[in-house]
Parts: C-alpha cells; sequence; structure tokens
C-alpha cells in the first residue's frame, strides 16, 4: 500500500468521484422513461468499478496482481448475482 | 515446495494478511446481507420501490463523496509518513476521521428524519435491512474513526497502513451497499 505514486491516489480519487456522481445521475434517470433493466445494468456496473478502484489503488492490489484478478472475479461474480436478482424482480412484478 | 509457493503469493498481499481476513470477512457478510436483501425483494418490487422513495439518495450520494475523500487522505497519510513527513500524516489521519464524523452527522440526520416520518425497522421489510445494512456500516465507520485517531497517535508506519487499510474496507461496503439500497428503483 506504499507503493502509490500521489498521482496515482489521486487519478483514483477523481475517478472515483467521477463514477459516483455519473451512479447519482443515472439512479435519476429511472423515472425518465429509460428501460429500469438498462438503468440497473449501469448502476451495478459503476458499483463494480468503484470497488475495483478502491482495491487497486487504495488497497494496493495493483502491486499484486494474482490477489486483484481474484479479488475482481469474485467482485464481478458477486455484482452479476446482484444483477440477477435485481432483474428477476421485473419478472415477479 | 508447495509452502514455499503459498508464501510467496501470501507475501504479495499488501500489508497484514490478519487484515486481508478481516477484509475477505467483512466483504462476506455484507455481500450476503446485501444478496438477502434483494432475495426478500422479489417477493414484493412495488412495496421495496415505493419504500425506497423515502430515502434521500442525495444525502448519500454526498456521503459517498466524503468516504472516498476520507479513503484518499488516510492513503495519502501513509505515503507521507513513509517520506518522514509526520506531521502531514497525522493532519492527514485527524481530517480523514472527522470525515468520518461528517459521514455518521449525515446519516445520523437520515434516521432522524425516518423516525419524524415514523418509519421504524418494522415498517416494511425494506426499511428491517436498510436499518440492518447502514446501521452496521456506521458501526464499522465508528470503530474506523477510533482507528483513524489511534493510529494518528501510534504512528509507525505499519500501524497506518492496517489502520487506513480498514477504513478503505469500510469505504469499499459503502461503494457496493449505497447502490443496492438506495439506488435500484
Amino acid at each position: 500500500m506504499t507503493d502509490m505514486t500521489p498521482n496515482t491516489l489521486s487519478r483514483a480519487w477523481l475517478a472515483l468521484i467521477a463514477l459516483s456522481s455519473g451512479s447519482a445521475v443515472i439512479a435519476e434517470l429511472t423515472g425518465s422513461g429509460i428501460d429500469r433493466r438498462l438503468v440497473g445494468v449501469l448502476i451495478v456496473g459503476l458499483a463494480l468499478m468503484k470497488a475495483r478502484v478502491i482495491l487497486s489503488a487504495y488497497l494496493g492490489l495493483s502491486k499484486a496482481p494474482t490477489w486483484r484478478r481474484g479479488f475482481n472475479l469474485s467482485l464481478a461474480l458477486f455484482c452479476l448475482l446482484l444483477l440477477g436478482l435485481y432483474l428477476a424482480s421485473g419478472l415477479t412484478a | 515446495m508447495s509452502g514455499g509457493a503459498d508464501a510467496s503469493v501470501l507475501d504479495e498481499l499488501p500489508g497484514e494478511v490478519m487484515i486481508w481476513v478481516l477484509i475477505v470477512s467483512e466483504l462476506l457478510v455484507f455481500g450476503a446481507g446485501l444478496a438477502a436483501f434483494l432475495a426478500v425483494r422479489l417477493s414484493d418490487p412495488a412495496g421495496f420501490a415505493e419504500a425506497q422513495d423515502h430515502l434521500h439518495r442525495t444525502g448519500a450520494a454526498l456521503n459517498t463523496i466524503v468516504l472516498i475523500s476520507s479513503g484518499y487522505l488516510a492513503a495519502r497519510a501513509l505515503q507521507w509518513r513513509v517520506a518522514g513527513r509526520r506531521v502531514a500524516a497525522r493532519g492527514a489521519l485527524l481530517v480523514a476521521a472527522a470525515l468520518g464524523v461528517v459521514f455518521l452527522i449525515i446519516k445520523g440526520a437520515e434516521y432522524a428524519d425516518k423516525a419524524g416520518q415514523g418509519i421504524t425497522y418494522e415498517t416494511h421489510p425494506f426499511f428491517t435491512f436498510y436499518y440492518l445494512l447502514t446501521g452496521f456500516h456506521a458501526a464499522h465507520v465508528v470503530a474506523g474513526i477510533a482507528i483513524l485517531l489511534l493510529v494518528a497517535w501510534r504512528d509507525a508506519p505499519r500501524n497506518i497502513e492496517t489502520g487506513a487499510a480498514f477504513w478503505h474496507m469500510v469505504d469499499l461496503v459503502w461503494v457496493l451497499l449505497f447502490p443496492v439500497i438506495y439506488l435500484l428503483a
């Protein structure tokens, strides 16, 4: 975790701000006629990207590629599970 | 031989192994909670959507910015400490902890607003999960603030690295919890 350069951390922080702002803007589109399934995919996708940035830059997994791949794969599968449960609610509604 | 290979993979992990055990454990606990939330939502998606409309998305989005900025300062504190800039490192840790307090104040205002509307954890299953997951996360924020203050005092680089890792875990949980509870309508 000590190997990150200040620039890397600052870029990660800016990326997180941008991704978080993107999530909030996309969430507002839910009631504007845009398909809620698409909105769900985008929101979960952005959450996954934020988690990857935190793991890689803040927690320093960019210097541990094996672990980073493992965490990224696990998180991607978890997000797919969340997305599947979210989209399945459209079938039961 | 295989023992040596295992050790090299573990050695690749930044920081203490035990903090990573904690991070994985917490992710599993919160992950199970979020999956259960969405699974129960299947039984009443309209009721969950209606309940979700009572939440303050703007306040929660602001809290996301607060936490990721706090995490940035905790990460910078470690860099400054390693570079021998102890005062800057301590200052960054104190500001990071203060931002944690800001997070709790916003969260407290949100809870007070719900209480004012007569909303409790029994109002709807949505709010049972809402209070359980956000409350448990807020408890981690309280613990994280205490840890940040502790490592600002006992500021060995290894201490700061471990304390910051705990804080990043709190951050990581929030960026997964926030969109599921507040945004997925």
